[in-house]
Parts: structure tokens; sequence; C-alpha cells
């Protein structure tokens, strides 16, 4: 890439993008830093809530520093109606949504990928840890970052091939932690800012009480139930309940009991023990494949979650996504979170799991 | 009255001219569909904490209210009558000496913000028929944070600034002197900003000429006007992403409002304008320009604008 192409960096205010946008200018480009203001954060938990002024004021100060332009562009009404609002809807069906992916998917890149070309831009970059490298056919591979602690590739899998193709990601071969000392050494004024941890627009972490105030329907009571059916509690509402989930089912007992499976249509939540929790097998939908569709089944690894560890399957593509064997059985498969495919560090798609 | 700005001066001419009154029972108070937040706000606010009630004159397509449309929306408990002269993102120029007759014939106090008009027409304020009438500085190239409120003489007004004698004890707090002495002579040289508004019509009418050439649909542009602003909207483009790329290409120029978050939002004038067409208030670009812009400025304009219409819209 020669060395003056203008480059349009996303920048959300965090030490990520910021050092990103530092690290293209110094090498050379023409750099335009672009925040979308996608929500306005409720309530009195200022701290680390999403696109607070305060981190788009930070975005612009580091933009400051590296004298380059910096614009805000609106985009609350498509995060709302293709993020916020089947974040909702998934959790009052009692499944675990990823809204990340769809965001990245729908909402961020594909729209900041758009403002680059009106912009004269040639190339999108962010600050994921993920890497992305040309292929002998022309198109684009996306792998892990180098930081296995904290490579978010997981949440790319659904931009789309021409996104991709022109994006730039300068941390994809940094480890956190000397992104934060280069950060530093950039000078740049949020290099100690922490971590975003929580869905961005939520950001106390309390699903439930967003749901509460955002969806009429939410509170709905309804059974805990074991696998036999006998009836142990109730609960106020299935939203907020995820496969997997050991704490605040409220009922006591002597061995830990899990969430197994939350059956919309009669409100119940279905608990068990750690060795019910066991699924030897998943079925993802919505897939996006990164390349093309692979042809016939294939060894694989499948990560079911955003910190899981991916485990060996056998992956075969069906007329609905795909499915996938594993080799040893893995817990809180969760109906709505992301099952990414990777062949080692080469993600081959991802979609939703059924 | 000197104040601190036209934000200040529109605030004090609507509320002041409330507060002076009485208040009767039903209050009411009419204002167009597209003033300025600083005469909007204030009325909204007398809505929540004293509940008047408000009626908004519809300027559709553009087309200012006619005086019959006030004089039908007046009620005898109708305390106010506030509205601009000039719009300030279309420059629309509203009837405001035919809405102070009907006002006044209806013996309800009638506000005009004239902080669009001064520098662009001629201003003679006792001539207008009001009661109070707003300026700002920095609309004729004076400083910014300079501001007056003309009030009838004999015409009551509440203050909203309390503690000091200055202005007849109805603005307490000394002026930024320096400030009004840069609105003065401003005010000085406001002719010769009135004498170039000719030219400065024969530009725009160029440029928007050419706007329309590459794929613009103008706004508000079918009415009388000032000739210092094109608004213009752009299907396809989203306003602020337009501005942005501009910017790029070396054209500082706007879209729509800013908004209490930060970020900008669809004009609330053109939304008001143009009901059915909300991608016109989506997707405008507003600009402006003064007594210093030359025809090369409008080329260096259509350049960059040539330039970023041949891209992706954004």
């Amino acid at each position: 890439m020669g060395s003056s192409t203008r480059v349009l960096v996303a920048m959300s205010g965090g030490v990520d993008s910021s050092l990103a946008a530092a690290m293209l200018k110094q090498q050379g480009h023409d750099v335009v830093g672009v925040t979308l203001h996608l929500w306005d954060a409720e309530g009195e938990d200022k701290v680390g809530r999403c696109c607070a002024p305060e981190d788009r004021d930070d975005a612009r100060r580091t933009c400051e520093l590296l004298g380059v332009p910096h614009y805000v562009i609106d985009e609350r009404q498509a995060f709302r109606s293709q993020v916020v609002d089947p974040f909702i809807a998934q959790n009052l069906a009692g499944q675990t949504p990823i809204p990340c992916v769809a965001c990245n998917q729908h909402v961020k890149l594909t729209r900041l990928w758009q403002l680059a070309q009106s912009f004269g831009a040639t190339a999108l970059a962010t600050g994921h840890y993920a890497r992305i490298v040309p292929t002998a056919d022309g198109s684009v591979d996306l792998l892990r970052g180098v930081d296995p602690g904290k490579d978010q590739s997981y949440f790319l899998y659904g931009v789309p091939q021409a996104v991709l193709r022109n994006l730039l990601l300068p941390l994809g071969e940094l480890h956190k932690h000397d992104a934060r000392l280069l950060a530093k050494e950039f000078g740049l004024p949020n290099w100690s800012k922490p971590d975003s941890q929580e869905l961005c627009f939520v950001p106390d972490g309390d699903v439930r009480g967003f749901l509460r105030r955002h969806a009429p329907a939410a509170g709905a009571p309804g059974d805990i139930i074991d696998e036999t059916g006998t009836v142990l509690g109730q609960h106020q509402g299935v939203e907020g309940f995820t496969v997997g989930q050991r704490r605040g089912i409220g009922i006591p007992g002597p061995t830990p009991r899990y969430v197994l499976r939350v059956i919309h249509d009669s409100r119940q939540v279905v608990v068990g023990s750690a060795k019910a929790l066991a699924r030897a097998a998943l079925e993802a939908q919505s897939v996006v494949w990164t390349s093309s569709r692979p042809e016939r089944g294939f060894t694989g690894q499948v990560r079911i979650r955003s910190h899981h560890t991916a485990a060996e399957a056998w992956v075969t593509p069906t007329e609905a996504g795909f499915s996938a064997e594993f080799v040893t059985p893995q817990i809180a498969v969760a109906p709505g979170q992301a099952a990414v495919v990777y062949t080692g560090e080469r993600v081959i798609g991802g979609g939703f799991i059924v | 009255m000197l104040t601190a700005g036209g934000t200040e001066a529109c605030n004090l001419g609507v509320l002041g001219l409330l507060e002076a009154q009485p208040r009767r029972a039903g209050a009411h108070a009419v204002a167009s569909a597209i003033e300025h937040p600083a005469v909007a706000e204030p009325l909204l606010q007398q809505q929540r904490v004293a509940q008047i009630e408000l009626s908004w004159l519809p300027v559709v397509q553009g087309l200012p209210p006619s005086p019959g449309t006030l004089r039908a929306a007046i009620t005898p408990a109708t305390q106010l009558v506030a509205v601009q002269w000039v719009n300030h993102e279309t420059g629309t120029l509203l009837p405001v000496r035919d809405y102070a007759a009907v006002s006044r014939e209806a013996r309800v106090p009638c506000f005009i913000d004239a902080t669009q008009a001064l520098g662009k027409l001629p201003v003679n304020v006792t001539e207008l028929g009001a009661d109070a009438v707003a300026f700002a500085a920095h609309k004729l190239g004076g400083p910014a944070g300079a501001g007056a409120l003309w009030v009838r003489r004999g015409v009551q007004l509440g203050s909203r600034m309390l503690g000091g004698a200055q202005e007849r004890g109805r603005r307490a707090g000394t002026p930024d002197v320096l400030a009004q002495v840069g609105f003065g002579v401003a005010c000085e040289h406001a002719a010769q900003r009135v004498a170039a508004q000719p030219r400065l019509a024969a530009l725009r009418d160029r440029l928007e000429t050419e706007l329309v050439a590459l794929g613009a649909i103008l706004n508000a542009s079918a009415t009388d006007r000032v000739a210092t602003v094109s608004n213009s909207s752009w299907r396809g483009w989203r306003g602020e992403a337009l501005v942005a790329a501009l910017d790029l290409e070396g054209i500082a120029c706007s879209s729509g409002a800013a908004c209490s978050s930060g970020t900008s939002e669809p004009s609330p004038v053109l939304r008001a304008m143009y009901p059915d067409e909300p991608w016109r208030a989506g997707s405008a670009l507003r600009l402006s320009f003064g007594v210093e812009t030359t025809e090369s400025d409008t080329h260096s304009l259509l350049q960059a604008l040539r330039k970023v219409l041949s891209r992706p819209a954004g």
C-alpha cells in the first residue's frame, strides 16, 4: 500500500483504536478518525457506558494529538433496530444473544466501510485483535490475533468479505500488554483506560435490569423444573437465563444446579447437574463463511462463546448452516451465541447456535 | 438592553414578555414551527412548568404562515406571539411586520427574533411594530457573546438576571464592554453588508443552478429568502457524511442541528417544512456565505463537491 493512502480509522475512544490510529499515522497514512454514535446510555452508571460523550472526547483528543481530522457519525437508529431490538427479542425468547457479532456485521464495519469510500479512503482500520491475510485467489483470510487472551476474531466472522478485503487490523500482531506500552510511548491520552468488559449498551452488566426498562414483556413469571418435569420453584422471567448459568437460579440443594435449557413457549427454565449440561453436537444457522462455503465436512475447531477454547469437532455444512459434532462433549452450548469454526488460526465461518 | 448574545436576548424576550403579564387561565402562546431553539426551548419549558399552551404555525414546503393563519391561531387566552424574521437554516423570510400588526390588533405582545436579519435586511425596530426584538453581534461580523434585546418604550418585561441595576434593573450584570463595542462597530458597517446582498443573491443563484445539475433538490427556495444561505438535499447521502467528506476537501459547511448528546441530528427546520419527506432533513447540506465570499470560492466548492459525489454515497 502506498504511503499516503487515506485510511478511515474507527475510533471508540478506547486505547486499542487510538493506538491503531497512531500506528497508521506513523506509517505515513492519511488518517481520518470516525466515531460512531450508537447509543445514549441511560441511568447514572456513567463509567464505561457506551458512546458516552467522554469516549467521543477521548477519540477527539487522540485525533488532535495525532493532528488528524475526527468526525462523529450518528448511527443510533441502525444500532437500535439491528442490534438492540433483536437482542431484546432474543432474550425474551430465552436465548443468549451475542449482539457484538450483529453490530460488526450489520452496523459498525459495513457502515464504516461505506463512509470510508465516501471520504475517499482506500482502507478501513479498527483496533481489533485479529489478523487479515491475503490468499492466493485474491480474497482474504481472517486469522486469530496473536494474543490468545485478547483474540477478537470470534466477533468478526460475520463481516462480509468485501469489507474484510479493505480492513486493516494493526493490533493483530500485538499482545495487549505491549499495545498499552506502545500507546504510552505514543503519549496517547487514554493509554491506561480500562478495557470495556460488558456489552457496550449495558455497561453495568445488568441485562435483566436493562430488559425490564426496555421490554414491557419482560418479567413474566414461570416454573423452574428439573429434567423429569418436577417443579422446583418460580422465576421472574426467562430473559437473562443462560444455558450453563449456575448463579441466580435461587433453588438451594445439595449439588450445584445449572440452567440446561429454556423452553420459550411454556416459559419453563430446566435445571440439572453439570453432567447434564454436556452436548455432543450443535446446529448453527444464519451462517457466514469467510471466503467460500466448504463443499464437504471437515475437521475444525469450534468456539461456542467468546472466552471458550475452541473445541475439536467434525463440521458439516448443511442447508441451514452447519452442524458440529464435538470430539469431547462441550458444556453450556447456549442458543443465540455464535459458533465460530476455525482451522488452526484461520476463521472458516460462523453462525448462531440453534 | 445589552445581553451576552442572541440566545439570551431571545430567552429574555420570550420569558420576559410572558412573565410581565398576569397569567390568564389556559394561557397560550403562538410561534412558527421553525423557530430557533433559543425561542422554541423557552416556550417548551413554559409549557412544561407553567402549563402554557402552544400553537406552532406550520411552514409546509417552506411557505411562511400567512398573517391570516396567525390571526386564526390567536385566542382570547393568547399572551405571546414569538416569531423569527429570517430562518436560521434556509434563510426563509417571514412577514413579521404583518405578524406584529395582527398581534397589536389582538392586543397580544409580539416578540421578533431578528438575529438572522441584522446585516442582511434593513432593520428599523420602531417600524416593525413589535414589542421586543432580539439581535446577535456575531451574525453580522461582530464578536460572539454580544447581543441585544430592543424593547418598546412602556412595555413591561420580567427579569431573568437579578442582582444589579444595569439596564434599569431588567438585566443585571456588567456587560462585556469590549464585545459590545465590537457589536456597535459591526452595526456601523451593517449597511455595507445589506448592500452586498444583491451580489450574493446572484452568486447563490448561479451556485444553486450548478447544485441542481449535480443532483441537489433545493429546500425552501421558492419563497423570499436572504441571500447568504443555500439549503439543499442529496438523495442517497447522509447529511453528516457529506459534510465530513467536504470538510476533508477543505469546505466547511453543515447539515442538521447540534443535538444535546454531542452529535448532530437531522434538521428540525426541514423536518417541519417537509414532514412527508424525511430524507430531505436526513441528507441536507447547508452552505452559508458572507460578504467575503467570491465566485472563486463557489468554484472551489463545486470542484470539491464533484470530487465527493463521484464516490459511493456515504
